[in-house]
């Protein structure tokens, strides 16, 4: 497997968790709903949007039948396959959006910390009722039929093969100079620490992902391999742009949109009240904001996103069980917005790559490891990942990146800056 | 023939009810005291019995040196008083190295969550480090479960005394009690509970703070009559076939010790908090730290307490747990974190009395849950706490004893 694979599955991954993490961030970071839970909406985002697009008879699955939502959609008008597999995911997250309904109602109008065990325990309890329940969704043999949007589209070539490793090529080396071109601006503005850090880290990057392949026997062909990354000359005839390439796209373009939309939603005066809430939920109430209401519906936005990344985290897999599911991914993704900055769309990103960066870099550890040791070097990871979140939340709570700035317009009048609870009166929305 | 019914779901309950109340009371007390709703508690469970286990059956964990000369296999007693102790210590060390500092900068409650489930992690991941994740068993001698056979016949209650022995149930004992007997004991024993209750309880004042509390005086004083009528009073047994009513209740010593033991942990610190100076100072500094701190009290020596008396009820609970079920692995406590928050909701977050009785409630529900609801749904032992936990959370959630 070339290295440029690797780099996609990696990539991918972070994609999605990112996504994930930024439902959290959305609870956790600008609302200050302590979520303990967060998995179970993954779970059931994926389960639900796997369910919704999966054909009705499936060998070996004994669940709730597949609706067909693609095939169902399809038939109707060109392109309705896509249209149905979306209908599939805005299922799953409203799915999604309603498990945290329920858990949110009982504890919502409480202390933070009553919301932390109740959606724990329902996270454990969801988790064992998918596992059991064999009618359900099949249970511990889970589901093995997932449906890939456009999957029969790829390998998406364009004719001949110099044609396409020239788009493609050329698309990957575009974005390489892009995301140069980013690094140096970046490394500009920032300070002398910053700019050695990320130039060692460009450095060990070009180390690994172009010298070390070269010098590891693969010659010209690996350097080329990696460069042009988004094209695959081994898929079908005249090589091309393959599913998990494209599944890596499709995923960012899912989490810009959902960037996108977290953004205009912190940016907004209702963004405004959710942090407010986070900071003194006496506040807002006292300025005659229903405090409840935001809370429940920040955290189905949040449940939501969580739904969403459980949907692409099912395509990258393939199929889907319970014990994907454990309440430590929860806490990954916890550690992932507090190592990042929480409250900080670009942390939740950052420190997702950082995450797994560390947690996936430290896997060829397992070469040198003898197999029987397996159970004790995942356990250390996890270990070092307690310590980390301890440590940052000790010496940096604000993460790498810190709070996010705001681009809130507020009156002229109003004294405070962007953000501050002045402009809190100027927000109203009738409640 | 008879068959395991309601009496036999409740004496589990009891034995499930006592490991949850040692563990929400000290959990009720980091949550009141330290402030620290603590998501390693489970953990902290799971670290106690496997600390007996270091010198109970050392074998069992591969990563200790072998080398060490005083290690070896001895007495689960002795190894649980060892464990439950080594278990407080490291339970001051979290205080010590951990939520001292964090208290020191004034760290507000969702911060303590989420360092509590940095630790709950770290906890778990160093027994899976150490341990593995088999399922373990401490060396004892093996306990012989004693059935309870209760008959209602025409002629009254009769009781056997049986034991399964090589596939064969065997009779060890059996006696009787007539229907006027039967009758004459109940009313003594309520007749005891209710005067004990009224001479405590008379010419209470509000400022009157008893040691114990005149309804479980009460309520012990009954059990205790009826338990002595009953052993005093056994007559020779009627005949058993064709009863009007039969039930079996399996337990064994191992069961009594249980909640003999945890019931004994709650009257110390019940003495602890309502009669010492320290107890004093701890129950202040729930009630408001910087008060208590202005008034003299060393909050961060109060703390220390805490987390040792917690860490040291968490171990019992998890050496007790992991005996009586004869399994030990590392999901063990974070299956009771569950259970155990709810009995500290339930009772109310600042009373460790309604705690403790809470967890009793909650493993009695656990049990009786088990037992009425159909097979196919015992899997969901946990999710009886869950739903009992929602449902207060919904009708009163500041608990039903709220107050200390």
């Amino acid at each position: 497997m070339a290295l440029a694979d690797f780099l996609i599955t990696l990539l991918t991954f972070v994609t999605v968790y990112s996504l994930f993490g930024l439902g959290l961030n959305v609870k956790y970071g600008f609302t200050g709903l302590v979520d303990f839970g967060h998995v179970a909406y993954f779970m059931v985002g994926a389960y639900v949007t796997v369910v919704l697009t999966m054909p009705a008879e499936v060998a070996g699955y004994a669940g709730i039948g597949g609706l067909n939502l693609p095939a169902v959609f399809g038939a109707l008008f060109p392109g309705g396959a896509l249209v149905g597999w979306f209908v599939g995911i805005a299922g799953g997250m409203v799915a999604a959006a309603a498990t945290s309904l329920l858990v949110g109602v009982p504890t919502l109008r409480l202390r933070e910390d009553y919301l932390a065990i109740t959606a724990l325990g329902i996270a454990t309890i969801l988790n064992a009722v998918f596992e059991n329940e064999e009618w359900l969704f099949n249970g511990p043999y889970g589901v093995q039929s997932v449906y890939e949007p456009l999957g029969d589209l790829f390998p998406l070539g364009l004719g001949s093969f110099t044609l396409n490793m020239v788009v493609l090529g050329g698309l990957s080396v575009l974005l390489f100079l892009v995301a140069g071109y980013a690094v140096v601006q970046h490394a500009r503005r920032a300070g002398r620490r910053m700019r050695l850090l990320l130039g060692g880290l460009v450095a060990l990057f070009v180390l690994w992902y172009f010298v070390q392949p070269v010098l590891a026997g693969g010659g010209m062909v690996a350097f080329e391999r990696n460069l042009m990354w988004l094209f695959d000359p081994t898929a079908g005839q005249t090589g091309g742009l393959d599913y998990d390439r494209f599944l890596l796209l499709f995923a960012t373009g899912l989490l810009a949109v959902a960037y996108w939309w977290v953004e205009r939603t912190v940016n907004s005066p209702y963004g405004r009240v959710l942090r407010a809430v986070r900071d003194d939920e006496d506040v807002p109430k006292a300025l005659g904001k229903q405090t409840y209401r935001y809370k429940i519906q920040a955290m189905m936005f949040g449940s939501a996103l969580a739904g969403a990344a459980g949907a692409l985290w099912a395509i990258q897999l393939g199929f889907i069980s319970p014990e994907q599911f454990a309440p430590t991914l929860t806490f990954f993704a916890f550690t992932a917005v507090i190592i990042g900055g929480t409250a900080n769309n670009k942390g939740v990103i950052l420190g997702t790559a950082a995450f797994w960066l560390i947690n996936s870099g430290t896997r060829f550890l397992n070469d040198y490891i003898p197999s029987e040791y397996s159970v004790q070097l995942a356990a250390a990871r996890l270990m070092l990942i307690g310590v980390l979140l301890v440590v940052i939340l000790y010496y940096r709570p604000e993460g790498i990146l810190g709070e996010q700035d705001y681009t809130v317009n507020v009156p002229e009048d109003d004294a405070g800056g962007p953000g501050s609870l002045g402009g809190l009166v100027g927000g109203g929305d009738g409640d | 023939m008879v068959s395991t019914g309601l009496l036999d779901a409740i004496a589990t309950g009891l034995v499930t009810g006592s490991i949850i109340a040692a563990g929400a009371l000290g959990l009720s007390l980091i949550y009141s005291i330290a402030e620290v709703p603590n998501f390693a508690h489970g953990d902290m469970i799971t670290i106690g019995a496997y600390l007996a286990l270091v010198l109970n059956k050392p074998g069992a964990i591969p990563f200790l040196p072998d080398a060490v000369p005083f290690v070896g296999s001895v007495s689960l007693w002795l190894a649980g008083i060892v464990g439950v102790g080594l278990a407080a210590a490291l339970a001051a060390s979290y205080e010590l190295s951990v939520f001292r500092h964090f208290r020191r900068k004034d760290a507000d409650l969702i911060t303590m969550v989420i360092v509590s489930l940095g630790l709950a992690l770290v906890l778990r991941n160093v027994v899976l480090f150490l341990a593995g994740s088999k399922n373990i068993t401490y060396a004892t001698d093996p306990v012989r479960d004693v059935f309870w056979d209760a008959y209602l016949t025409d002629y009254g209650l009769t009781i056997q005394l049986t034991q399964r022995r090589a596939g064969d149930i065997v009779t060890l004992d059996q006696w009787g009690y007539a229907w006027w007997l039967v009758a004459l004991v109940l009313l003594a024993a309520v007749g005891v509970g209710y005067g004990v209750y009224r001479r405590r309880s008379a010419g209470a004042e509000f400022d009157v703070v008893h040691l114990v509390d005149p309804r479980i005086l009460a309520v012990g004083a009954g059990l205790a009559t009826l338990l002595v009528l009953a052993y005093l009073l056994r007559f020779q047994a009627g005949t058993v076939s064709d009863p009007l009513a039969s039930t079996r209740v399996g337990t064994s010593w191992k069961d009594g010790t249980v909640v003999v033991l945890t019931g004994l942990a709650m009257f110390v610190l019940n003495v602890l908090l309502k009669t010492t100076r320290l107890g004093k100072a701890m129950r202040a500094t729930a009630d408001n730290l910087d008060l208590a701190e202005v008034r003299g009290v060393d909050v961060d020596r109060v703390q220390l307490v805490v987390w040792v008396v917690a860490g040291f009820l968490a171990a019992l609970a998890g050496v007790l747990a992991g005996w009586s079920a004869s399994n030990i692995n590392p999901n063990m406590g974070f299956s009771l974190l569950l259970p155990v928050f709810a009995a500290v909701i339930m009772g109310g977050i600042r009373s460790p009395y309604g705690s403790a009785l809470a967890g009793l409630v909650i493993g009695f529900s656990m049990d009786l849950g088990v037992h009425f609801l159909p097979p196919s749904l015992a899997v969901y032992r946990e999710a009886i706490a869950f739903v009992i936990l929602v449902g207060v959370l919904l009708v009163k959630p500041e608990g039903l004893w709220g107050d200390v």
